[in-house]
């Protein structure tokens, strides 16, 4: 029973990482069509802020989260209005300089900061574990857990309930029509690349503590994650919270009967036979001309 | 089908003739430096392959390295038995290390130098005819193409690392002997290789060159603009597009071959997504519309990487980062792009310069 | 005699029959007119003959053979040709390529492998003199206007020489003069070919058609020659009732 409880949490963290990553994506993606390659690296960046942050200033994780925030979205902003904007009517070419974005912010920090893995503390009030009964959880994964679904209705709320989303909302469905009442495309555009980069530096901060930091980091994180997202259904956050949690305990669980590379060979097979009988994805919902 | 384009046979003449000629003259025919320029040559075949099916047919294959991989592999299972032959059994090292005490069947056929080169270019072919099958009957076009061939890419490289027995994991087959072809001892050193290799790329070239120029060529663009009005006029696409994916397949694996030999060794690195898309890179800086524009990018791009990144060791991937992106921004078409604008304004100066009016149905482009 | 039955063919699409039983026959080298209020079902029926939707229950028969469960290209190889509503040719092929595309009496890969140049000379060239684009075969299609665009794609149509063409509206968007030489040149077809016609413009319709079919709601309501149609109370009913 135990064994049982603790593979479902450790899905359910594995889905919480994921879900944090693939959020920024599926806005991204399901507003404007761009597969954002470079995402990884938004949350590479993400971590280094955070552990400059910590290293520099002495600051703690959790105070370093609304600065990581900023910092990325404004980063995301900066991408948008530089590169991505001019591609948007050439999908598949935004694959290729998106790309292009990952290589040079990976190699930036490479020669800035060092190709070598740095070291993040976790917030001091979370170390530790809670136990209930045999089943120890950590803290911190509890606390990523909450944070991401934290995160999660912030950004549903975002779309559904405030004038920013219907606007974009609009925008996904007519961008002419929307712009002949007075909505600003491009602006609604970059402000929400912007916000899924942000996310994406939220989501490297929470995770810094545990995998390995270091500049290439991203690479596997934003194949993974664009996963989730097509598997989800393009522009559907339902969706891609729902694949989160599919993906995340489907590796868990394959990896608890098989081994981790195994497991992770059995989800990428899956989620291709997936894709090609459903590409749809799981919850369709905004669907782009 | 492009006809009357005089300019592309001239192109193509004078990159055949640097081939065959310049570049040998150009590098003082040294042994090194040849082999050097070899690794180039095999690399354009994939890049040509690459543009074969994303550059016609509009299918970007984000998982090219992986029918390049298999052929490398193919090539370097085949040299690692001959130089296993003084082993007990003939059995490959690592897989003593391994606990495999006897040669497993998927590797009996390695033994001969025939099945070798016939299954570096079939077993590619093959699997991307099984996937072509699985993809393009359901219609599965575009963005999620790339896609899927992206996760199956990753759970091959995945799986070859994990199969460590049989393909050496991590650290690839290594310790291979030379290649003995018919007869011929391959010293990878020399010119008469180098010939090989140039002769290889000329082949491939010719080959995809003579596929798009045939009515597969026009019906292929064809389904690149609008699949479904192509399937309107008796066509079957998931046939053409199948057919396009493995013939490139194929010629990937022939590169693979060519790679392993090259390099003396085969690696899961071939088989990794950071080289799938360098493949692409290559292919879009050269121009994907056209085969020998694609192989004269990965030369290019490569030769820049063997030149510039020993002066700025850190940076290169700057530089080519960078440059990538001002490319896909601002020359979508690519060098071979660029190249044919400016052909077309010539000729069109040409033809006012000769006092002929402009038609006015011309005046409209 | 009979090229094409349709028994009782029915789609849905979720709650909505587009089509509901519909039956009809089309004889060799006849051109027969689909008429009907929006949302008839007109578009769809043409859909549901070329494959590009699959019927839910029903039936079609063409030239002996049942081919409701064929896909696509194989209905094409059957001899249907389709023009559709919004005029779709390559823009980005020339106008000769786009003949030569559509002339595809062998449409397989390996044959495909062996073509390399179609001549303009029989009936590629008569095709191209038809509708007046003989001069301008180099000239990429994405560069033609509208008016031409439709010609070129009809005469795709021609090239493929199908036993049955289906068109969607041919002279939307065009000038009465152009819907005039269209006119013409379905009135040379006829005999050859067997062609259905969905048309709003009733004075293209008097002008070629032979046999009238009125739909309404996914059925067949009223079947006859143009004269019998124009008087006959039911069609009234539908047209005005709205």
């Amino acid at each position: 029973m135990e064994t049982i409880i603790n593979q479902i949490f450790a899905g359910a963290s594995l889905a919480s990482i994921l879900l944090m990553v693939a959020l920024g994506l599926a806005i991204i993606y399901g507003a404007m069509g761009v597969i954002n390659l470079a995402h990884g690296e938004f949350v590479m960046l993400g971590a280094y802020v955070t552990w400059a942050l910590q290293s520099f200033l002495g600051m703690g994780l959790l105070a370093a989260l609304p600065i990581v925030f900023v910092t990325i979205a404004a980063i995301g902003w900066g991408v948008e209005r530089s590169i991505v904007q001019r591609l948007y009517r050439r999908p598949l070419d935004t694959i290729l300089a998106t790309w292009g974005i990952g290589i040079v912010l990976q190699q930036l920090v490479r020669m800035g900061i060092g190709p070598e893995s740095r070291f993040i503390a976790g917030p001091g009030i979370l170390s530790g574990n809670t136990s209930f009964g045999n089943v120890v959880l950590s803290n911190y994964r509890i606390f990523v857990l909450v944070f991401a679904i934290g995160v999660f209705v912030a950004t549903w709320a975002l779309l559904a309930k405030t004038e920013f989303g219907r606007k974009l909302r609009a925008v996904i469905q007519n961008r002419e029509i929307s712009e002949c009442y007075g909505i600003r495309a491009e602006k609604v555009y970059a402000l929400t690349f912007a916000y899924g980069a942000g996310l994406a530096g939220l989501a490297g901060a929470l995770i810094s503590p545990l995998v390995n930091t270091t500049p290439s980091m991203g690479t596997y994180l934003v194949v993974d994650a664009f996963l989730v997202v097509v598997v989800g259904g393009v522009g559907s956050i339902f969706g891609t919270a729902v694949a989160s949690g599919i993906v995340g305990e489907t590796t868990a669980f394959f990896s608890m009967l098989l081994n981790d590379t195994v497991g992770r060979i059995g989800v990428l097979v899956a989620i291709i036979f997936f894709i090609r009988f459903r590409p749809q994805g799981l919850l369709p919902q905004i669907v782009r001309r | 089908m492009n006809r009357n384009n005089t300019s592309d046979y001239l192109g193509h003449l004078v990159f055949v003739l640097a081939i065959l000629l310049g570049v040998p003259a150009a590098l003082g025919f040294d042994g090194f430096e040849l082999n050097t320029f070899a690794r180039y040559l095999s690399l354009a075949i994939v890049a040509a392959a690459l543009a074969l099916s994303w550059g016609t047919a509009g299918i970007l294959n984000l998982g090219q390295a992986a029918t390049f991989g298999i052929g490398a592999y193919v090539m370097a299972m085949h040299l690692k038995l001959v130089a296993s032959a003084g082993n007990p059994d003939g059995l490959p090292d690592f897989m003593g290390w391994n606990n495999v005490t006897s040669l497993p069947w998927f590797w009996q056929p390695f033994q001969s130098l025939g099945a070798t080169l016939a299954l570096g270019l079939a077993l590619p072919a093959l699997m991307a005819w099984a996937m072509g099958i699985f993809m393009f009957r359901a219609r599965i076009t575009g963005v999620f193409v790339a896609i899927i061939t992206l996760a199956f890419l990753v759970a091959l490289q995945l799986w070859f690392i994990e199969e460590q027995r049989f393909t050496g994991g991590q650290n690839g087959l290594t310790g291979l002997a030379p290649l003995d072809l018919f007869g011929w001892q391959v010293d990878t050193y020399s010119l008469g290789f180098y010939y090989l290799v140039a002769g290889c790329l000329i082949a491939a070239l010719a080959l995809g060159t003579l596929i798009l120029r045939s009515k597969v060529g026009l019906v292929l663009r064809a389904i690149r603009e609008d699949s479904q009005r192509v399937r309107y006029f008796g066509y079957d696409v998931a046939g053409y597009e199948t057919f396009v994916f493995s013939t490139s397949a194929a010629i990937a694996g022939w590169a693979g071959m060519l790679y392993a030999l090259v390099l003396e060794f085969a690696s899961p690195t071939y088989i990794g997504v950071a080289f799938s898309l360098a493949i692409v890179i290559w292919v879009a800086v050269g121009g994907r519309e056209s085969l020998v524009g694609a192989a004269v990018g990965a030369i290019l791009v490569n030769l820049a990487e063997g030149r510039l990144s020993d002066l700025f060791v850190e940076s290169w991937l700057l530089i080519l980062g960078v440059g990538f992106i001002l490319f896909v921004l601002f020359l979508p078409r690519g060098l071979y792009g660029l190249l044919r604008q400016g052909f077309d304004r010539l000729a069109r100066l040409r033809m006012r310069a000769a006092g002929r009016d402009v038609k006015p149905q011309e005046s409209a482009r | 005699m009979n090229l094409m039955q349709i028994h009782n063919l029915t789609v849905q699409f979720g709650g909505l029959r587009a089509v509901n039983g519909l039956s009809l026959e089309v004889r060799k080298g006849e051109l027969l007119c689909l008429l009907g209020p929006n949302g008839a079902g007109k578009s769809t029926t043409l859909d549901l003959i070329c494959g590009k939707t699959r019927a839910t229950s029903g039936q079609i028969v063409f030239d002996g053979q049942d081919i409701t469960g064929l896909k696509e290209y194989k209905r094409a190889r059957c001899g249907i040709g389709r023009k559709f509503q919004v005029p779709s040719v390559f823009k980005d092929l020339t106008v000769l390529e786009n003949i030569e595309l559509a002339r595809s009496p062998r449409p397989g890969i390996l044959d495909a492998l062996r073509v390399f140049r179609t001549p303009i000379r029989g009936r590629v060239r008569e095709v191209l003199q038809i509708v007046g684009l003989i001069d301008l075969v180099d000239l990429r299609a994405g560069n033609l206007s509208h008016g031409q665009t439709q010609w070129l794609e009809i005469a795709m149509l021609l090239a493929q020489d199908s036993k049955l063409i289906l068109m969607d509206e041919p002279t939307a968007g065009m000038t009465i003069q152009e819907t005039l030489q269209t006119a013409a040149i379905f009135n040379a077809l006829k005999g050859d070919h067997t062609i259905i016609v969905v048309e709003h413009d009733m004075q293209f319709v008097r002008q070629v058609a032979e046999r009238v079919i009125v739909m309404n709601q996914g059925s067949l309501l009223a079947e006859g020659s143009i004269a019998e149609i124009e008087a006959d109370p039911r069609v009234k009913a539908v047209y005005l009732g709205h």
